[in-house]
């Protein structure tokens, strides 16, 4: 038992490559922090186009995005963007392949759920605030948005996780964030510790996050039914 | 200079194409193969799980099944499908890359699963299960023809959702060598330094999963009438 | 000669934790009787029909059914149930399943029936609570009464020796609740022994062999109808009456 503790969790290793990976961890909430307000935005957007337009070729256009994007595995995207584009003559930073791939793909999970989350607001709510005098775009802003975004708040932080989770493929291209600091480690040290002090790491900081998406959900099944 | 043509040059090339194509399209048989054996046993598992904690009046089962399906949603599945990977060794136990795929992706998969279908439970009335006990039906009995079909019907969206997640997760064993679409695509693009094997297998994996996403448009649309 | 007796309640305790709901319940039900419980709301009543089919297991005491104490150890309890059946005050009909679909699982599953011996038996049950027009509704597509007398056919499809009512029309809008009780009514003038647990006073009055009232976990009476309803030796059970027949 204790050979195993430590082969896979040593102490001297654990304490030597813990600054390391901190670094890496800070790269991970960065680029969270990039790609998440991306996402957010463009799902919004896409959204609103597709709520608000009269023309149906928008909205079957919005559908296709949304629908090739959600089958588009993230890290195929990540991959075709960086390897393909330089036969194209475009060489970009690893952080902007990045940056377009998941905006690309996560715009389309969050458009979905913003429009869920507008459709979830009886009409009777926008004519009642249209009578008052205030524009379409002053009723989505105040009347609308509000609802919806409070109505589908467990969606989008689910979403929003799966992102973070997500930001782990970016070691595949080789920048130092969690994952991929650990791995180094692991090959540096011959030692499993970094990997699982990484797991540890990523467990003790999104197992909050699941708990609280699981208790929101919860609570939104409870007042449905009520 | 017409850039289409020389565009369609570099990413959809005929002649590499025609080379690499059975070699990709190989690999996808496989990915569609462990892909589906993973749908099934991650499927499984999570009912089996949500039903046992149904059943159990045991806290310590219940806390027990609550952590297995917190610790998997929370940790990254690359980072998972790394550890198990690289990190078994070092106490002699070698596992092949398809293996630790399928055990890592059924492992998740029947997490989210199992999240779901308890929720579909919990949101059926108690008196769907009295009821049946009342007519003589035993409790598995009760679980399979009244409690189940039902429970599983309330989840079935998210259970979509779940496996198109699972299908564009096996792309994540490429980094850890198991030969799926974008690891032989890759190998291929670089053999031939040329990027159609990638725009190949991003429309593998489309093909794999668009049935999914378009199965979930249905349903989605199926409930928004009623 | 007195009638056998189906059912017999002895000495029922039941406690939720600190909470004793039951404190010693003794009845008897026999062969044909129509036997109702009344009493204000937690005096018990819905637990003490509960736990004639173990729906909630007793803390102490017996129920003895047909002569055989299933409160005991190792007696097959589904077995029991299908000669016990039970209509629920949330109806609790099966939304996936068709009305014939909802009287007809029991009896494919639990006596493995062939689905046409199934759809026999269901539609002759369906016919005596006049909802055979409705076979291939879903229950959705119901009004309340007619979900409870789909409830009460799906009980009377098993052919049980007595059927335990709980609040059966409690849930209903006022003009559906006559619809059940003529349904009960006509269950009653076939011979079959039923345990109701109601509010319909004067249901109770007209239908009942015997009335039980309960208050706070016990019995406080168990007399013919005629008697319960002119009682004049329980204070509680009094003001109880007065305010129920006042209402009518």
């Amino acid at each position: 038992m204790s050979e195993i503790l430590t082969t896979f969790f040593n102490l001297d290793i654990a304490r030597q490559v813990f600054p390391f990976l901190l670094e890496g961890l800070l790269t991970t909430f960065k680029l969270s922090l990039l790609i998440i307000p991306l996402g957010l935005a463009g799902g919004l957007l896409l959204a609103l186009l597709h709520t608000q337009s009269h023309y149906r070729a928008v909205r079957i256009l919005v559908n296709c995005y949304v629908d090739f994007f959600r089958s588009f595995p993230q890290l195929v995207l990540l991959i075709f963007v960086s390897f393909a584009t330089p036969f194209l003559g475009l060489d970009l930073p690893p952080i902007l392949s990045l940056a377009i791939s998941f905006t690309l793909s996560t715009s389309a999970y969050y458009c979905e759920i913003f429009r869920a989350g507008i459709g979830s607001i009886p009409p009777a709510q926008t004519e009642a605030a249209r009578s008052t005098g205030m524009s379409a775009a002053q009723t989505l802003a105040h009347v609308v948005l509000p609802q919806a975004v409070r109505n589908v708040t467990p969606d989008l932080l689910g979403n929003s996780l799966e992102i973070v989770k997500g930001t782990s493929i970016a070691s595949v291209l080789g920048m130092s964030e969690l994952l991929h600091n650990a791995q180094s480690a692991q090959s540096v040290l011959f030692s499993p510790t970094p990997l699982m002090l990484a797991a540890l790491i990523y467990l003790l900081l999104l197992w909050p996050a699941v708990r609280l998406v699981s208790n929101l959900e919860a609570a939104m099944r409870l007042r449905s039914r009520h | 200079m017409d850039a289409t043509p020389s565009l369609i040059h570099t990413f959809f090339n005929p002649d590499i194409l025609a080379k690499t194509a059975p070699i990709v399209l190989a690999s996808a048989g496989q990915t569609v193969l462990l892909g589906f054996l993973i749908i099934v046993c991650g499927i499984g598992l999570g009912i089996l799980l949500a039903s046992l904690r149904y059943y159990t009046r045991r806290r310590t089962v219940t806390a027990l099944i609550v952590g297995y399906v917190d610790v998997l949603r929370a940790l990254p599945p690359l980072v998972l499908l790394i550890v198990v990977y690289f990190a078994l060794p070092y106490v002699n136990v070698s596992i092949d890359a398809t293996l630790a795929t399928f055990l890592c992706l059924s492992a998740i998969l029947s997490a989210f699963i199992e999240e779901c279908v308890w929720s579909g439970i919990a949101a059926l009335a108690q008196g769907q299960m009295e009821a049946a006990r009342s007519t003589g039906m035993t409790w598995s009995a009760a679980m399979r023809h009244v409690v189940l079909p039902q429970a599983l019907k309330i989840a079935l969206p998210q259970i979509t959702n779940r496996c198109i997640a699972t299908i564009k997760n096996t792309a994540l064993g490429s980094v850890i060598g198991f030969n799926e679409v974008l690891g032989s695509a890759q190998a291929a693009s670089s053999d031939f330094a040329n990027p159609t094997p990638l725009t190949l297998s991003a429309l593998v994996y489309i093909a794999m999963i668009l049935p999914f996403v378009l199965f979930s448009r249905y349903l989605e649309h199926r409930t928004g009438s009623h | 000669m007195q009638k056998r007796i189906i059912l017999e309640a002895v000495g029922i305790r039941k406690d939720y934790g600190a909470l004793q709901v039951l404190k010693g319940v003794d009845f008897r039900v026999r062969e044909g009787e129509l036997v109702s419980i009344i009493g204000p709301s937690g005096s018990g009543k819905s637990s003490m029909l509960r736990c004639c089919n173990l729906l909630e297991r007793p803390t102490a005491g017996q129920i003895v059914f047909d002569g055989i104490d299933i409160t005991r150890e190792g007696v097959n309890i589904n077995h029991v149930r299908q000669n016990i059946g039970m209509v629920f005050q949330q109806f609790n009909l099966y939304p996936h399943l068709t009305v014939l679909g909802n009287v007809t699982l029991a009896l494919r599953c639990v006596k493995k029936l062939s689905r046409a011996e199934a759809s026999e038996i269901g539609m002759a049950a369906l016919a005596q609570v006049d909802m055979a027009g409705k076979r291939d509704a879903y229950p959705n597509q119901l009004s309340g009464g007619q979900k409870q007398r789909v409830g009460i056919a799906r009980a009377v499809a098993l052919h049980p020796q007595i059927i335990l009512f709980d609040e059966p029309t409690s849930a209903l809008d006022p003009e559906l609740v006559s619809s059940v009780l003529g349904v009960m009514r006509k269950l009653r003038e076939a011979g079959m022994t039923m345990l109701v647990v109601t509010h319909e006073m004067g249901f109770a009055k007209e239908v009942s062999d015997r009335v039980i009232f309960m208050d706070g976990g016990v019995v406080a009476a168990n007399d013919t109808p005629e008697r319960i309803f002119a009682a004049q030796d329980n204070e509680r059970m009094q003001s109880f009456l007065s305010r129920f027949l006042n209402e009518k």
